[in-house]
């Protein structure tokens, strides 16, 4: 910068000035973002007290001090002092089944994606390369199928499920979400670029549409099966929404965010910390995923802007 | 040719019906009903539903919660996200830091994320409030708002009906802004350079000029889209609103899912949940009917 020729000085001075002023907007956009994360983390390694006096500077004074729940359950001093992260996230997963928690989440989140893996695949396949009719009509009626917005078929699945005796099950979790016509759609997209002679050879070779589906299509879909699997796994271990409805008592079929909100629903200001840790433990999975693999969680996530 | 496809569409086929196809007609056909679980049968009645829907009070602020919340989050968290998208691709360095740090809060479960937001606006511990106090006694007191807020307490957020609906809405749009800010960029990428040069040639030049003339129009099919599905979610919202305020309070922040929620859940009143549903449903079909129509119309100039 020092060696500008002095010709020009106004012009390049003028030019970092935009670009800096672009930077202040940027920055103070993602200080506003990053807020909300800030108190979450700051709480987990905070004490009750700094938590409730504002105190401990921004990230607390990670003094260890003593716990009064476990004094009073008989531990002695020195089990009971101990740093205020490790309180958060101790209290974290012993006052709340966080772990069970966890366990249903991922079981539920895997099993979905694997059922419509295994539904959709096929379908998928028919659609793009065998010619059978009403092929068209079929196609038809997975576009219509996907201007259904989940939050309209809700309650008839609801009341369906009572009659079956089915809420508060696993089963009530997952079945609804086992059809995906999104997955269908793209699916099929990405097999009509699949050349038809690697199908032709595979049938000469004698392996049978079934074998085709499962050893030839699918290694060749991996990348467009990575997209969908983002979309679905972030989708379904964030929601919230449907386990509200269909998981009424039963805590041991919890998902990670009913957990959490029922941690809250019992709230005192000594659960402010554990609660934040269980947000923590919630929200950390998925972005450590999406930090290690930033393009594929885009490009997941927002060509199925299409839902 | 074998049969073999029937059982590659079968279970797909019989699912869609199963899952997707009668449950709307099942939505239609309760909403003419006083059904409730438990019920032997259900009475037919209706319009009725639909007639409570559009002239009770409760039910109009209902309507009154969506549309603001709609009206707010939709023109923000688009503006905002083709202003960060703009800005992303404008400056020299960073552009892919601040595009992940937008991007955070669309994986984060909105669940966590709304406590996280709760705490953050409490008025007796939260940060904001704590910061706002820290400004009194300076120059920031000459905004009267800012005054009262030191003599006598800054927003309850959360609790207070003024600003409740608000807040819900700034989380939706701190959570949505960054979705369509990416939606923005894979626009912006398609936009020719040499349209740009084209435009430079025939004297546009400054940066206003050359958003006017060529980004906004190219931006055509993406602002359609984006608009659309931001206005979808937005109908959608539900955690926010059932984790932090519960509809209230007064009814300021009860939209419509939260609606559907309490009255077909929490009451066992299926009969207006499903009826809700169906106003839902007609919403979002207007919204996409708008939006084909738009795309065959005009937004197409590549």
């Amino acid at each position: 910068m020092t060696d500008t020729p002095v010709t020009l000085p106004t012009s390049t001075f003028q030019f970092s000035a935009t670009e800096a002023a672009k930077h202040v907007v940027l920055i103070l956009g993602a200080l506003i973002v990053l807020l909300p994360f800030y108190v979450m983390v700051s709480y987990t390694l905070k004490t009750p007290v700094e938590i409730m006096s504002g105190s401990g500077g921004l990230f607390g004074t990670q003094t260890p001090f003593t716990d009064a729940f476990c004094l009073k359950a008989g531990g002695t001093d020195v089990e009971c002092t101990k740093s205020a992260l490790a309180y958060n996230f101790g209290s974290a997963f012993k006052k709340a089944p966080l772990l069970r928690y966890l366990l249903n989440g991922v079981a539920v989140t895997a099993a979905i994606f694997l059922i419509q893996v295994v539904v959709a695949l096929p379908c998928a396949y028919a659609l793009a390369k065998l010619r059978f009719w009403g092929r068209d009509a079929v196609f038809s009626l997975v576009l219509f199928c996907l201007l259904i917005p989940v939050h309209a078929i809700a309650l008839p699945l609801f009341i369906m499920l009572a009659k079956l005796g089915l809420t508060n099950s696993y089963a009530a979790l997952i079945v609804p979400w086992t059809i995906s016509v999104f997955g269908i759609f793209l699916m099929r997209q990405f097999f009509m670029t699949v050349p038809d002679d690697l199908i032709d050879a595979a049938r000469m070779d004698g392996m049978s549409e079934f074998s085709i589906i499962w050893q030839v299509m699918l290694p060749t879909a991996i990348p467009a099966l990575m997209a969908f699997a983002i979309f679905s796994v972030v989708a379904h271990w964030n929601d919230y929404f449907w386990p509200r409805i269909v998981i009424t008592g039963d805590k041991s079929l919890f998902t990670p965010p009913l957990g959490l909100r029922e941690f809250r629903a019992g709230l005192d200001g000594n659960d402010f910390g554990p609660m934040m840790a269980t947000a923590c433990v919630i929200v950390t999975p998925l972005i450590i995923c999406f930090l290690l693999a930033q393009r594929r969680f885009i490009e997941g996530i927002t060509l199925t802007g299409m839902k | 040719m074998s049969r073999a496809y029937l059982w590659f569409i079968g279970p797909a086929l019989f699912l869609m019906f199963a899952l997707l196809i009668v449950p709307i007609l099942v939505a239609f056909g309760l909403s003419l009903t006083n059904y409730s679980l438990g019920n032997s049968g259900a009475g037919f009645v209706g319009l009725d539903n639909y007639a409570d829907l559009f002239g009770r009070s409760s039910y109009i602020k209902m309507f009154k919660a969506s549309l603001t919340y709609v009206l707010i989050v939709v023109p923000a968290s688009v503006g905002l996200g083709l202003g960060a998208a703009l800005l992303i691709t404008s400056v020299k360095r960073f552009g892919d830091l601040y595009k992940t740090v937008f991007f955070l809060p669309v994986m984060a479960a909105l669940l966590a994320m709304a406590i996280a937001w709760e705490f953050t606006l409490n008025p007796s511990i939260g940060v904001v409030n704590r910061a706002l106090e820290a400004g009194c006694g300076t120059m920031l007191e000459t905004w009267t708002w800012y005054a009262d807020g030191c003599a006598n307490s800054f927003p309850l957020w959360l609790g207070d009906k003024r600003y409740a609906m608000g807040s819900i809405a700034f989380i939706g749009i701190w959570q949505a802004f960054g979705f369509n800010m990416v939606l923005y960029l894979a626009g912006l990428t398609g936009v020719s350079r040499t349209l740009y040069d084209a435009a430079e040639m025939d004297g546009a030049l400054s940066a206003w000029e050359k958003f006017r003339l060529v980004t906004w129009p190219m931006l055509g099919p993406t602002n359609v889209f984006v608009i659309t599905i931001t206005t979808i979610r937005s109908f959608q919202v539900f955690d926010t609103v059932e984790a932090l305020t519960r509809g209230g309070p007064s009814k300021s922040t009860y939209v419509m899912m939260y609606a559907i929620y309490e009255k077909a859940i929490k009451q066992n009143l299926l009969g207006i949940g499903t009826a809700i549903t169906v106003v839902f449903l007609a919403f979002v079909l207007i919204v996409t009917l708008v939006q084909r129509w738009l795309i065959e119309r005009k937004v197409h100039y590549a």
